[in-house]
């Protein structure tokens, strides 16, 4: 299969901003975000292997409020992941693409991820 | 089945498999981000959050692999360096996990 001649994608500045652009690059950006996250939390878990000592500096910055801060922000990445990757999954079943259901679901999904960051946050710190 | 039609399925099975995983890790995070070693040692090395969160990171590397040669795939225009950044890109995405696999698999209080 021969991909040299592909063409590549608009860049960014190219697009009018309007609530589908705005979701599908943030939708990107955030996932790369997300997985670079991920890659801290590994790397933090296994930073317990050195033991207590070591693990003091970590925790003290993770109690800071810039570490309270990254975690709330990182319960909003996930969350706004998680719905617009329910979005694209019931695109992928045929339904959705009309353009106003597209706009709805697009704000929903937006708004919903500072709703499920609130959730998140509250659930994990047993506040229910 | 075309390389293309397959790479899309996996594509959706794992991001459809690593939703329940996400909503599951993401309040656990939140749980013990701030508590002492003790406690995120415990998190660690208890079932189920050990299998979970083993299971949680190969899936997320597994999608975010295939996700990020998406962005290769349209924005590097050299076939050289688009090859170069999928190859590291998948060494890194079993690297990571399986380091971390055996890190906890051998953490204890």
């Amino acid at each position: 299969m021969q991909y040299k001649n592909n063409p590549l994608s608009p860049h960014l500045q190219i697009y009018k901003w309007q609530i589908s652009s705005l979701l599908s690059i943030a939708h990107r950006i955030v996932g790369v975000i997300n997985i670079t996250a991920i890659t801290i939390i590994c790397i933090w878990s296994l930073f317990l292997l050195l033991g207590t000592e070591s693990y003091q500096t970590i925790n003290y910055f993770l109690n800071t409020f810039f570490g309270k801060f990254i975690t709330v922000s990182l319960c909003w990445t996930f969350s706004f992941h998680i719905l617009n990757e329910l979005r694209h999954l019931v695109w992928d079943l045929g339904y959705g693409f009309d353009l106003k259901v597209s706009k709805i679901t697009g704000v929903l999904a937006l708004i919903g991820s500072f709703v499920l960051t609130i959730l998140f946050y509250l659930i994990g710190k047993n506040i229910f | 089945m075309h390389i293309s039609t397959k790479k899309w399925l996996f594509t959706k099975i794992s991001s459809l498999i690593l939703l329940p995983f996400m909503i599951w890790f993401i309040p656990s995070f939140v749980s013990i981000y701030d508590k002492d070693y003790s406690e995120v040692v415990l998190f660690f090395t208890e079932q189920p959050s050990k299998i979970l969160f083993s299971i949680f990171i190969i899936i997320a590397f597994f999608f975010s692999s295939l996700t990020i040669s998406e962005i290769f795939e349209d924005y590097i225009h050299s076939e050289k360096i688009k090859n170069v950044a999928n190859k590291s890109l998948n060494i890194f995405a079993i690297i990571i996990p399986l380091i971390t696999i055996i890190g906890i698999f051998n953490l204890s209080i």
